[in-house]
């Protein structure tokens, strides 16, 4: 079977800066894909080239089997939701919506049955008649979605579309856009910076950093087994560890990165003495800073909040240990390409 | 320089600011512009003394009568209103490609070359650009020259002389608002448009003339405005061709009858009310 997305030696250059370096990528039939980075990483300049809105330099785009680098973005078979959602503003919701059925000479019935269902799919039923301008964000977000999804596309490209929300709608966005990838079952590629946003909606992640992807692999893989630094401190937090600080702790002389949950204070077996240099509260969990002694280095741990009489404090004696396997071995250079 | 004082006196005191601030415009837009403008209006019904030559208060509807039922005037005034409403639609039919290519394809540096170069006949005399256009339309001008080869002629001086001459006149002022409103369309809506698979030509109807469409009804006010009133173009490259600004010229000074050319020029006001109560219709002068 084709990748949904193939992308092949993908390049692209702006004057002299390189923001797409060389890329090989395949996204395959009704995955999750996520492309996470650090803005200017190059994200968003493959989710554009694969839209068709930018040309790559060299390289090639194929969808579903078809070579399609030299062609048009009316002539691909993908939709895009755009970060600023790019709703006509002289156009009714469901004008918007019917947009795309209109331009490809859909009857207007049907034009008018399938902007319906595809807004009931976002939950948006009654709103047909109210500009975009009357629309809160989140109600603008999902007219953008259904006018994508209206017609039917083999893959969806979203770019950063949660990214002008608040947190709680960007919570419940978050689920209905899984929701309606697996109901729809087509690809969705994601752009985003959001670690959080990546790790919970995807099946798959490509970390991008400096215009290549650093790392790919299934959110756990990522998120348990960072390669390199750049990649465990933009992926959740972690605390790198200098090969002496490993060895100390038990574990591989090697540079390594360890998630503050896999860190065990005061566990049974003991470990390198410290003391606590600073306790962050966060409601469910407290976030433990603690200064290992004779290292010179801090480690941070996470506990959850088990409403203990007396939490734990700055000042504070434990002994910290990391189980074998619960670090990542880093390697010392960023991923060559 | 205020003093310290007087500022410290009006800082609370907003209306006595603002009052300092609007008196004098408001009084100028007063008295040279309303003021001149009912005085014409009421000039219409005053008559001349046919033995003096002098104006005399005297209230007749006479002038406005005439105006209205000798054929002269209807023929003159269909004249100018098509005059003007070709010369709007050539404009319209020009700038709107120049505009977008400004807003939309045109890097930085050449959209600025290009402001300037559409700005910078706004900087020359207007005798001297339409006594250019004389001297071009003439029989044995520039376009003579250039038509000659394919059999063609110069059109000479005429109504066509006149279009062509008001075009060239009235288009920056179609351009600069075009522009402006090319430059308010996003990139991001047409890369919409694309997306959602419209071609060039569909994303261009549907989604850019609606959101541009103020914008040329603005520039198209101008042209047609202007248009209209216009007497001095004709009167140089209109050969025997009279607009209404000529009759209205001719009887203030050899005919020596401001009421009648009062009268006269109440015609293109009329027309450019109607025109605007058109257009506030479609809703265009909202967003102006």
């Amino acid at each position: 079977m084709d990748s949904a997305i193939r992308l092949r030696g993908l390049h692209k250059r702006f004057g002299e800066t390189v923001a797409v370096d060389d890329l090989d990528l395949d996204i395959e039939p009704g995955e999750f894909f996520s492309m996470l980075g650090p803005s200017g990483s190059g994200k968003t300049t493959v989710l554009r080239m694969i839209a068709g809105f930018e040309r790559p330099t060299s390289g090639s785009v194929a969808l579903f089997g078809a070579d399609v680098t030299a062609l048009a973005p009316f002539q691909r078979p993908v939709n895009t939701v755009f970060q600023d959602y790019a709703l006509f503003p002289h156009l009714s919701v469901l004008a918007n919506v019917e947009y795309g059925l209109r331009v490809a000479g859909v009857a207007r019935k049907e034009r008018r049955a399938r902007a319906e269902e595809a807004l009931g799919q976002v939950r948006l039923a009654g709103y047909e008649e109210r500009r975009p301008h009357e629309l809160s964000g989140g109600q603008r977000q999902r007219v953008a979605l259904a006018r994508a999804i209206v017609l039917r596309p083999q893959a969806l490209l979203l770019d950063e579309p949660l990214g002008a929300l608040d947190l709680k709608l960007r919570e419940q966005m978050q689920v209905e856009l899984k929701e309606l990838q697996r109901s729809l079952g087509i690809t969705f590629v994601f752009v985003t910076h959001d670690q959080d946003e990546a790790l919970t909606l995807s099946d798959r992640v490509a970390v991008f950093d400096a215009g290549r992807v650093v790392q790919l692999g299934t959110p756990r893989e990522v998120y348990d087994h960072p390669r390199n630094s750049f990649i465990a401190s933009f992926v959740g937090s972690s605390t790198l560890l200098d090969p002496d600080v490993a060895a100390a702790l038990g574990l591989d002389r090697a540079p390594m990165a360890v998630r503050p949950e896999r860190v065990t204070l005061d566990g049974p077996a003991g470990g390198v003495p410290g003391t606590i240099a600073e306790v962050i509260y966060t409601g469910p969990e407290h976030r433990l800073v603690v200064d290992l002694d004779g290292l010179g280095a801090r480690i941070t741990a996470l506990e959850p909040n088990t409403g203990a009489a007396r939490p734990r404090a700055r000042g504070d004696r434990v002994t910290v240990s990391v189980e074998r396997g619960a670090a990542a071995p880093l390697e010392t250079e960023p991923a060559p390409a | 320089m205020t003093s310290p004082r007087v500022s410290a006196y009006l800082a609370p005191r907003r209306r006595l600011q603002l009052a300092g601030l609007l008196t004098a415009p408001v009084l100028w837009l007063g008295l040279v512009y309303v003021v001149a403008l009912a005085a014409l209006l009421v000039t219409a019904f005053w008559t001349v003394n046919e033995l003096t030559g002098q104006v005399q208060i005297e209230w007749t509807t006479e002038n406005v009568v005439e105006v209205l039922t000798e054929a002269l005037y209807r023929t003159v005034t269909l004249r100018t209103l098509g005059i003007a409403v070709l010369v709007t639609v050539l404009d319209v039919l020009v700038a709107v490609p120049v505009a977008f290519f400004m807003a939309k394809i045109a890097g930085p540096r050449l959209r600025h070359l290009l402001v300037i170069a559409i700005l910078a006949p706004l900087w020359a005399s207007y005798l001297v650009k339409v006594y250019s256009w004389r001297a071009l339309l003439s029989a044995d001008g520039v376009i003579h020259w250039v038509l000659a080869p394919f059999g063609l002629d110069t059109p000479g001086y005429g109504i066509v002389g006149i279009v062509l001459t008001l075009s060239y006149l009235w288009l920056p002022y179609v351009i600069m608002p075009i522009y402006a409103g090319f430059d308010r369309v996003p990139d991001r809506l047409l890369e919409a448009s694309a997306d959602l698979g419209a071609r060039g030509w569909s994303t261009l109807r549907s989604v850019v003339l609606p959101m541009i469409w103020p914008a040329v009804i603005a520039g198209s006010i101008f042209a047609f405005s202007l248009s209209l009133g216009d007497y001095i173009t004709a009167g140089i490259v209109g050969g025997t061709t009279q607009m209404l600004g000529n009759l209205v010229y001719t009887n203030v000074g050899a005919a020596n009858n401001l009421p009648l050319a009062a009268a006269i020029s109440l015609i293109p006001i009329a027309i450019i009310l109607v025109y605007l109560a058109a257009v506030r219709r479609t809703g265009a002068l909202r967003s102006l």
